[in-house]
């Protein structure tokens, strides 16, 4: 057989489980989107009364705050990425892969547990923080949580591990010879940086970025257990709409809205991305 | 690099690790004590949390019913996944690039979000949510991921072994059993580790897609929001650490089957 008809034949059964478990599920909320509001029946009238309703009666906060929250965030987790990408990239050998093992160790253990942790961590008063500093230094402090910073916090701790594999798949992009070559040739530390350093690695910063970017968007679990009350992030808003307001054409018609968003950052990144390229090494 | 140099970026990875297994740790911490209000340090240390743990069937039903989803999904994941890497990585068809981005686009997408609108076409469907969609939920975001896992192994294998064992008159099946797969194995493996760890450990499609039955994380997750007690953290210790066993009995029984067959292959 010629690889035109093995690879057809051996990509059915993956793309027929995602036809099925992904494309219909969005086709199913974007009809849902189109329904009449509170109706809970699929039917060929069509109506956009529920993207108005959107635009219009104050959904903006949760959006804007799940999109603000997403970007600090993935910044934030670039930031902490970059150097430790360049270090354990230096460092090398054995040392390095127990070190980057660790860090990925995390996102195997479930986000309940973790979240739950850096609640008992932060705790006021009989936190594990706030005791032990009591009860060694003697010293009283406050807690971030229950505030937008703990969620903020929350959400950086979730998402490093998974920025930081991505990066490090770019460090490993950057040739070493074609830094020194630059410094050779007078380039200072920070043009090195902007010119050598983040161009060639710009691959995994991409996929690390959008990864954080993408998770963050949708997610819940920071802001339930760190944050209190203070904020109502995007997927619980829609879950809302969905559970108490029994109104599943609005949650569906903001649903459709946050995947229109995610795609307008995901699909121009993967086009240009070299799957390839990247994996194969 | 000099002296300063290097001990400041030691310093920079402690920090980064330190930080990432502290709240890990804290929860360990927690669940040493028994009493109704969490005060640390605590007055009085014991395991009595654990005790009330493994005294509760619930604690039971909770394990079981994460390692039946857990188990499935990787089995059928792997299954899946291996037929979809070929694809992904070793043949050359027209379509692969198309189809190697729409594999990794569900990676791309928020998962409560794939949560809600799976719930929804559950139920538009007509499906009554039980662990079973959960296993199907888990799977739309998890295959993926494994195909990408195993498609790492298949492009470091040279197809011309299979073309040499051929001409020295193995069989089809032959040649399966005894060069690719023994190739592959590897990523198989990882793969389904890959698979299991993060069903275990899934939250976000979970809460929307298990209907009346509960996974670990979600269990934890209700428990931790409203009534708290040391019995919650005994139960995350535990089910932590039953993934870390997982993990380590998998990863030494590569490192074993590896240095048996010597250190020819690379990972």
């Amino acid at each position: 057989m010629n690889q035109q008809r093995l690879g057809l034949l051996f990509m059915a059964p993956v793309a027929l489980f995602l036809l099925v478990g992904f494309v219909s599920p969005i086709v199913i909320v974007g009809w849902y989107s189109l329904m009449e509001p509170r109706s809970f029946e699929l039917t060929t009238v069509f109506t956009l009364a529920n993207y108005r309703t959107a635009f219009t009666e104050g959904y903006e906060a949760p959006f804007f705050w799940s999109l603000g929250g997403a970007a600090v965030t993935t910044l934030t987790c670039l930031l902490l990425a970059w150097p430790t990408a360049r270090i354990l990239h230096a460092l090398a050998g054995r040392g390095a892969a127990v070190i980057t093992a660790l860090i990925a160790a995390p996102i195997f253990i479930s986000e309940s547990v973790r979240l739950f942790g850096m609640s008992l961590f932060l705790m006021p008063g009989g936190g594990i923080l706030a005791g032990t500093l009591r009860t060694l230094f003697d010293v009283n402090i406050g807690s971030v949580l229950n505030t937008k910073l703990g969620v903020y916090l929350g959400l950086v701790y979730v998402h490093f591990p998974f920025v930081l594999f991505p990066v490090l798949l770019g460090v490993a992009l950057i040739p070493p010879d074609r830094i020194d070559a630059a410094r050779d040739l007078g380039a200072s530390r920070w043009q090195v940086l902007r010119e050598i350093e983040l161009p060639l690695a710009l691959p995994g910063l991409v996929i690390g970025g959008l990864l954080a970017f993408v998770l963050c968007i949708g997610a819940n679990a920071e802001a339930a257990i760190l944050g209190g009350q203070t904020v109502t992030v995007l997927t619980r808003a829609i879950e809302q709409r969905f559970s108490y307001a029994q109104d599943w054409p609005m949650g569906a018609a903001l649903t459709i809205l946050v995947i229109a968003m995610t795609a307008v950052f995901v699909f121009p990144a993967l086009a240009r991305l070299d799957l390839n390229r990247l994996i194969r090494r | 690099m000099n002296r300063a140099a290097r001990y400041l970026c030691g310093l920079w990875l402690g920090v980064i690790v330190t930080l990432l297994y502290l709240p890990i740790l804290s929860v360990g911490l927690a669940s040493l004590a028994n009493t109704r209000y969490m005060r640390f340090p605590h007055r009085d240390w014991s395991l009595g949390a654990y005790a009330d743990a493994l005294n509760q069937h619930e604690t039971l039903v909770l394990h079981l019913t994460s390692l039946k989803v857990a188990l499935v999904v990787s089995v059928l994941s792997v299954a899946l996944a291996t037929l979809g890497a070929m694809a992904f990585a070793r043949y050359d068809w027209t379509g692969r690039s198309l189809f190697q981005k729409m594999v990794v686009l569900p990676i791309f997408f928020p998962q409560p979000v794939l949560g809600l609108a799976l719930l929804l076409f559950f139920t538009a469907i007509g499906i009554t949510p039980s662990w079973k969609t959960a296993v199907f939920a888990h799977m739309v975001w998890v295959l993926p991921i494994v195909t990408l896992v195993i498609s790492i192994r298949l492009f470091g294998y040279d197809p011309a072994q299979e073309d040499a064992a051929r001409d020295l008159g193995a069989s089809r099946w032959q040649v399966l059993r005894e060069v690719t797969l023994p190739h592959l194995s590897p990523g198989l493996v990882s793969g389904g580790l890959f698979a299991f760890l993060l069903s275990w450990s899934n939250l976000p499609l979970s809460v929307f897609t298990t209907g009346a039955d509960t996974t670990l994380p979600e269990w934890l997750f209700s428990r931790v929001a409203t009534n708290y007690a040391p019995v919650v953290s005994a139960i995350a210790v535990i089910a932590t650490l039953a993934s870390v066993a997982a993990g380590l009995v998998v990863i030494a029984g590569l490192r074993l089957r590896r240095s048996r067959r010597g250190a020819g292959s690379p990972v």
